[in-house]
C-alpha cells in the first residue's frame, strides 16, 4: 500500500462527502475560470479596439469613466495628423445603439474620404457616399440577416447598406461604419470624435510618439495596450475589481468547505489517528496525510472547475446580444490561477484540521469516542 | 548483568488536576525477554503504567527507561514507539477502512521500507498469526479473534523487542481469547519478545514469568500462603505458582523493592 492508495482509501470511505466537498470548492474555480476568461476576452475584444485599422495607439479623453463617454475635438485630431512623428490619425465616433437583438451594437463614425485610407476588407459592395448609407460588419449582417442593397434601421433611422466587410475585430465586425457627420448628429456630438486612431511615422517609436501626443495634449491619454485603459475606461478596473471580488469570495466559500469536510474528517478519525501516532508515526506524515487529502481533493475541484468554466464561458455565447461583443479567451494564466487556487483552498481548508490532528496526544485520541 | 528492558521508579501520574491518583509511585523492571503480567483491580493504575511504558502519555514524576530510551524527558518518543515497542490494545484498534494487510502495513511507514517490501512483510506476519489468505479481508470481515491477530501482526511490524498488551482478550470469547494468549506466548518465546500483558484475569496472568500484583498506583506484595514464598538470594520473592500455571520464566527474576517489580 502506498501513502497515496491510504490518501484516496481515506476520501472514498464517505464518498458523498468528498464528491460535494469536490462539487463545492469546483463551483468557486468555475467562476474563477469563467470569470477569468470572460475579463480576457473582454480586454482583448477592447485591445484588437485599440489597434483597430492597423494604428499603433489610440488617443481618447483623459480621465473618461467610459470609453464612449470620451470626447475629443476635430481639431485636435487635426493638431495629431499634423505632427510629424505621425503617419495617420484618424477621427472616430463611437456610438452604442440597441439594434437588433445586440443592445451593444456600435456604430463607429468614419469621415469618408478617411475610410478610404483603412484596412477595412470589403466581402461584399463599396464604400460609403451619402449620409445615409452603412457598412455593416459581416458578424452583425449574419445577425440581422441582411446584406449588400438591403436597409437597416439605426437610431429610429433608415440606412442603405451598401456593403458588407470584415475588420478582423468583433466590436468593428459586430457593428457597422456610418458617416462621421452622421453618427455625430445621431448621437449629438458635433465637431467632436470618441478617439484617434493613430498610426506612427515609419522609423518613430510609437510609444515615445504617444508620450509626445500626452505632452502636447494633457487633456488626452494614449492607449496602447489594454491596461492603459483605465486611464480612459473606468469600466476595465471595475470589472478587474468585480472579477477578483467575486473569485475572492467564491474561494473563501471553497476554503470554508474544505476546512469543513476535513474538520469533520478528522474529528471522525480521531480514534485513528490516536492510532497512527500510537504506533509511532511522526506527527510531520499525519500532517502530510490530511494535507495530502486536501490537496487531491482540490485537485480534483480544480480539473472539474476548470473544466466546468470553460463550458460555462462558452455556454455565455450563445447569448446573442454577449457573443455580439465578446470572445472569451483562455490565456495560460487562467489555468494556472485555478490551479493556484485549488492549493490555496486546500492549504487553507487543511491547515486547522491538519495541526489539530498533529496536537492530539495519542492518549487522548484513542481514548475519543 | 545485561540491561533491563524496562526500568520504571517512583511512578506517579494524576488527571484532573491531581484529583485522581492514578500512579503512586509505581516500581517496576522488567528483564529482557521476560513475560510479565500486570493485574489488579480496575482504577488501579495498570493501564496507566502500560501507556507510560508505550510513551503514550508522561508521568507527573519518576523515571522510566525502556529500549535505551528515557521516556519521562519526552523526547524522541515517536522513535520509540516506532520502533522499539509493539502494542496491542483490549480493541483492536485497526483501521475499518485498509485490509487487514495494509493495516500491518501502517507502522512501517517509518521505517522507510518500499511499498512491495512492506507488503510482503506483511503478509509473512499474517501468516505468522495464522491469518493465510485473509491478508484482503477489511476488519469488519474478520472476527473478533482473527482482528486481534491482525492487531498483533501490526505491533509485530516494525520487530519491536517489546510488546505490550492492554486486555488483549478483554473482547474475546474464551476460546478466541486462549487463541490469542497462546499466540502471545508462542510469538514472544520465538521472538525472545519482552511481553509486559495487562489483565485482571488470574488465569491469564498465570502463564506469565513473573505477576505484579497492583492496588491504589502502587505494586504491592500480596500475602500469600507459605508455598508461595520463595527464598531468592537476599530477600522474599513473591512468585504466583499458587495462582495457576507458571512458565519458566525467561530469566530468572531479581528481587527489587520488596520483592515486586
Amino acid at each position: 500500500m502506498s501513502f497515496s492508495v491510504l490518501v484516496l482509501r481515506n476520501l472514498f470511505r464517505q464518498r458523498v462527502r468528498t464528491l460535494l466537498t469536490v462539487l463545492g470548492i469546483s463551483i468557486g474555480i468555475t467562476t474563477v475560470v469563467a470569470l477569468g476568461a470572460i475579463t480576457s476576452g473582454l480586454k482583448s475584444s477592447m485591445g484588437e479596439l485599440v489597434h483597430g485599422g492597423g494604428a499603433d495607439f489610440m488617443v481618447a479623453q483623459a480621465g473618461a469613466s467610459d470609453l464612449t463617454f470620451s470626447a475629443v475635438g476635430e481639431e485636435d485630431v487635426a493638431a495629431i495628423a499634423a505632427r510629424a512623428d505621425v503617419s495617420r490619425a484618424t477621427g472616430v465616433l463611437i456610438e452604442v445603439a440597441d439594434v437588433g437583438s445586440n443592445p451593444y451594437f456600435m456604430i463607429f463614425g468614419y469621415a469618408p474620404d478617411e475610410l478610404r485610407g483603412e484596412p477595412l476588407e470589403l466581402l461584399s459592395g463599396r464604400l460609403l457616399d451619402a449620409p445615409q448609407e452603412v457598412l455593416l460588419g459581416a458578424d452583425a449582417a449574419a445577425a440581422l440577416g441582411v446584406s449588400t442593397g438591403d436597409r437597416v434601421e439605426l437610431e429610429r433611422e433608415t440606412f442603405d447598406v451598401v456593403g458588407v466587410y470584415r475588420a478582423g475585430d468583433r466590436l468593428r465586425d459586430s457593428g457597422a461604419v456610418a458617416p462621421l457627420a452622421t453618427v455625430q448628429r445621431l448621437a449629438s456630438k458635433q465637431d467632436v470624435v470618441t478617439g484617434v486612431f493613430v498610426v506612427a511615422r515609419a522609423g518613430a517609436d510609437a510609444e515615445a510618439v504617444a508620450a509626445g501626443i500626452e505632452l502636447e495634449f494633457p487633456h488626452l491619454a494614449a492607449i496602447a495596450t489594454v491596461d492603459d485603459y483605465a486611464e480612459v475606461d473606468q469600466g476595465v478596473e471595475i470589472m478587474d475589481a468585480l472579477t477578483l471580488a467575486i473569485s475572492v469570495l467564491a474561494v473563501g466559500i471553497g476554503a470554508i468547505g474544505v476546512m469543513n469536510t476535513m474538520i469533520m474528517s478528522v474529528f471522525e478519525r480521531t480514534r485513528e489517528l490516536g492510532v497512527l501516532r500510537a504506533i509511532g508515526w511522526r506527527g510531520s506524515r499525519i500532517l502530510r496525510l490530511i494535507g495530502a487529502e486536501a490537496l487531491f481533493l482540490c485537485g480534483l475541484a480544480a480539473v472539474a472547475g476548470t473544466l466546468v468554466g470553460v463550458a460555462a464561458s462558452r455556454a455565455v455565447l450563445l447569448v446573442p446580444s454577449v457573443s455580439a461583443f465578446l470572445e472569451p479567451a483562455y490565456p495560460l494564466s487562467i489555468f494556472l490561477r485555478a490551479l493556484l487556487v485549488g492549493v490555496a483552498v486546500a492549504l487553507a481548508g487543511a491547515a486547522y484540521p491538519a495541526l489539530r490532528a498533529v496536537r492530539l496526544s495519542p492518549l487522548e485520541a484513542l481514548r475519543y469516542e | 548483568m545485561s540491561e533491563l528492558a524496562i526500568s520504571a521508579v517512583g511512578l506517579r501520574k494524576s488527571f484532573e488536576g491531581g484529583r485522581i491518583v492514578a500512579l503512586a509511585g509505581m516500581d517496576l523492571e522488567v528483564e529482557p525477554g521476560e513475560f510479565v503480567a500486570i493485574v489488579g483491580p480496575s482504577g488501579c493504575g495498570k493501564s496507566t503504567l502500560l501507556h507510560l511504558i508505550a510513551a503514550l502519555d508522561l508521568p507527573d514524576a519518576g523515571t522510566i527507561r525502556a529500549g535505551g530510551h528515557d521516556l519521562a524527558a519526552g523526547r524522541e518518543l515517536t522513535h520509540y514507539r516506532a520502533r522499539h515497542v509493539g502494542m496491542v490494545f483490549q480493541l483492536h484498534n485497526l483501521l475499518p477502512a485498509l485490509t487487514a494487510s495494509e493495516n500491518v502495513q501502517l507502522p512501517m511507514f517509518e521505517l522507510g521500507l518500499r511499498a512491495r517490501e512492506r507488503r510482503q512483510r506483511a503478509e509473512s506476519l499474517l501468516g505468522l498469526v495464522g491469518l493465510v489468505g485473509r491478508a484482503g479481508s477489511r476488519p469488519p470481515q474478520l472476527s473478533g479473534g482473527e482482528r486481534q491477530r491482525v492487531a498483533i501482526a501490526r505491533a509485530l511490524a516494525n520487530e519491536p523487542p517489546i510488546l505490550l498488551a492492554d486486555e488483549p482478550t478483554g473482547s474475546l470469547d474464551s476460546t478466541a481469547g486462549t487463541r490469542v494468549l497462546d499466540l502471545l506466548d508462542e510469538l514472544r518465546r520465538a521472538r525472545e519478545l519482552t511481553l509486559v500483558l495487562v489483565t485482571h484475569d488470574a488465569a491469564i496472568a498465570a502463564r506469565a514469568d513473573r505477576v505484579v500484583h497492583m492496588l491504589d498506583g502502587r505494586a504491592i506484595q500480596l500475602p500469600a500462603p507459605a508455598s508461595t514464598l520463595t527464598s531468592q538470594g537476599n530477600g522474599v520473592g513473591w512468585r504466583p505458582v499458587a495462582h495457576g500455571v507458571n512458565a519458566a520464566p525467561a530469566k530468572r527474576p531479581r528481587l527489587r523493592h520488596g520483592g515486586v517489580r
